[in-house]
């Protein structure tokens, strides 16, 4: 198979069909990633064509010094701040969507997106360029500006962490914890509806 | 480190990701095989990324598919992948010059004489051909092979067949064309070398006893190899010898066979020998060629199909002008370089060996007599001259002062006289 590097001097040489490899190769993992860190899909769906039309502009200053993938993501990793930076400035959130699309139950979802929101932010999103992106430890110290030490333990605390939030019995008290305020919510409108 | 544990917990979880250099890998690999602890955590580790994986989403129904293909499609066809998104490059133009409604009807007049004048400069860049003026090269000029009675623009000259030449040799590395063909031909067949290009300069100092047929071979030796003279000065004062040096250009593949046939004209007292590998300049050279071509390109096609205020019209134009200047530059930048790396050039000195001889012959006594009478002749010639010379320009002030002093002096003179006698 032609590496991502080589199809991307094709595509800086001309070649139309290069372009449709890496296409096709990375609008799913790069769709994945905005849905997994947005609110809106549609807004992911934006995020992703922008990423795309940004390689398309930018193809004449691609240079093979690093991998793609980084070189893609690193893309990705600036639209997503600034989409977030205008969510704020928006007042509007920019979190993941608390039921997302899934091919497996919503309810595993849940409760993964739970875990994953109560991790602190750095570690949250080494853990998901690890877990989802399957970038290497290098490839994330490049993205983030990070020493691969200081990714490589704190990808070890995002670890363990998440694995004590993913305990049966964490888990419990988290749903116990999400009926418990819908209840809440839910008796809150009641009283309102009745007054 | 756990305790007593040879490897970090931290090392374990990057032997699992496949992150471990291959000595660490190892240690960790056997490791792991006799510690429960370690494989216990091992387990934890991976069953932290089996939960997330239960995490999958898909695309929605290939929406997303077919907006990214249709905004692709679009970008494609506004251009290929080179050109800025939604025209957004006005806007850098739009803020160099803010306002240009005060020039009004100047500008209105200026716009319709460069619009005018662009498609004809357009259509003429196409149809000149690339290199026209290489075959009118310096080396024209001063090549010894200009006697054979041929015009220099209706020959090639050995130095524009050399240049040819080579690039012919170098391959052309043209984009695919099944897919995309670029608008500008000229970015398709730019050249690229697929070995080193060196500049070659040598020197070489030698000392004849027969100066004459030393610098006659020179010439003939530059002719033999189809270079050209690109400077040639003779110097040498009376009771002294000559001095010949010449900056010959010879054909870079032919430079030793010509040194070597220089240094057989004499007593070789001194030489030289430099190499300026420019591949990569000239590989730079040629790519910032290619992307000022594509803009020009883009620039001129903006021009012609896209109508827009005056002031974006006169903002591209001056855009397009300065992008020329630069392709003109890089292209006379590009066709030098071309010519330094075809041919060598080769600093020659030819100093004669002068050997001073005595006068020891007296001349004879009728070259003597007719020397003096021809110098008394000189001295009177040249006395009558001065003398001549002297009254002609001493003459009218002494007839102006004659003039205004004598009455007043025969006046005075009287005055005396009669005093005395009375």
């Amino acid at each position: 198979m032609i590496s991502d590097e080589a199809l991307m001097l094709e595509f800086q040489g001309g070649s139309r069909a290069a372009f449709e490899e890496l296409f096709a190769r990375y609008r799913e993992p790069l769709y994945g990633f905005f849905r997994r860190r947005l609110n809106r899909p549609e807004r992911a769906e934006d995020l992703t064509q922008e990423t795309f039309l940004a390689i398309l502009h930018a193809v004449n200053h691609y240079e093979p010094r690093a991998l793609f993938r980084t070189y893609l993501y690193g893309i990705a990793l600036k639209l997503l701040a600034a989409e977030r930076r205008k969510g704020r400035r928006d007042g509007q959130g920019v979190g993941s969507d608390p039921e997302p699309t899934t091919q497996d139950s919503p309810d595993a979802a849940l409760w993964i997106r739970q875990a994953l929101a109560r991790l602190e932010e750095p570690e949250r999103e080494i853990l998901m360029l690890r877990e989802y992106e399957q970038l290497s430890y290098v490839e994330i110290a490049e993205l983030l500006h990070l020493p691969v030490n200081t990714v490589r333990s704190r990808l070890f605390r995002a670890r363990m962490a998440l694995k004590n939030y993913l305990d049966p019995q964490e888990e419990t008290h988290s749903v116990m914890a999400t009926r418990a305020t819908e209840s809440v919510a839910a008796l809150g409108t009641e009283e309102e509806a009745q007054q | 480190m756990i305790k007593n544990h040879p490897i970090e917990p931290e090392e374990v979880m990057a032997y699992l990701d496949g992150e471990l250099s291959p000595e660490r890998a190892a240690a960790a690999g056997a490791h792991l095989e006799d510690c429960a602890e370690c494989q216990g955590l091992g387990a934890e580790l991976r069953g932290v990324s089996q939960n997330l994986k239960q995490w999958n989403l898909a695309l929605p129904n290939g929406r997303i598919a077919d907006k990214l293909t249709a905004a692709r499609d679009t970008h494609w066809d506004e251009g290929q992948a080179t050109t800025t998104a939604k025209f957004n490059w006005l806007n850098p133009l739009r803020l160099r010059f803010p306002s240009l409604a005060w020039i009004g009807i100047a500008a209105t007049i200026l716009t319709i004489i460069v619009i005018s004048s662009t498609p004809n400069r357009t259509l003429f860049q196409q149809a000149a051909p690339q290199r026209a003026d290489l075959r009118v090269a310096p080396g024209d000029i001063t090549a010894f092979g200009q006697g054979d009675g041929r015009a220099p623009a209706q020959s090639a000259s050995p130095n524009a067949k050399a240049i040819d030449r080579l690039e012919r040799s170098i391959q052309l590395n043209q984009p695919p064309a099944e897919h995309f063909t670029p608008r500008n031909s000229d970015s398709a067949a730019m050249p690229l070398p697929t070995g080193p290009m060196i500049i070659r300069t040598a020197g070489v100092t030698i000392i004849t006893k027969d100066f004459d047929p030393a610098r006659a071979r020179v010439e003939g030796i530059v002719r033999q190899h189809h270079g050209y003279v690109g400077e040639l000065n003779v110097t040498g004062a009376t009771g002294s010898g000559r001095t010949l040096q010449a900056t010959l250009r010879i054909p870079a593949n032919e430079l030793d066979a010509a040194l070597n046939e220089i240094k057989k004209l004499g007593r070789v007292e001194g030489e030289s020998q430099n190499g300026q590998d420019v591949t990569s300049q000239y590989v730079d050279l040629q790519a910032r060629l290619t992307n000022a071509r594509n803009t020009e390109q883009r620039l001129t096609d903006l021009l012609r199909e896209r109508t827009g205020k005056l002031s974006d019209v006169l903002a591209v134009e001056t855009e397009l002008s300065r992008v020329r200047g630069e392709i003109e530059q890089m292209e006379a930048e590009r066709k030098t370089m071309l010519n330094q790396v075809t041919f060598a050039t080769l600093n020659a000195t030819v100093t004669e060996d002068y050997q001073a001889q005595l006068q020891v012959v007296p001349p004879s006594t009728s070259t003597r007599l007719v020397n003096a009478a021809i110098d008394g002749y000189r001295s009177m010639v040249d006395g009558l001259l001065s003398v001549t010379l002297f009254l002609l320009s001493a003459v009218p002030s002494l007839l102006l002062w004659g003039a205004i002093l004598f009455f007043p002096a025969r006046f005075a003179w009287k005055k005396l006289r009669r005093s005395i006698t009375a």
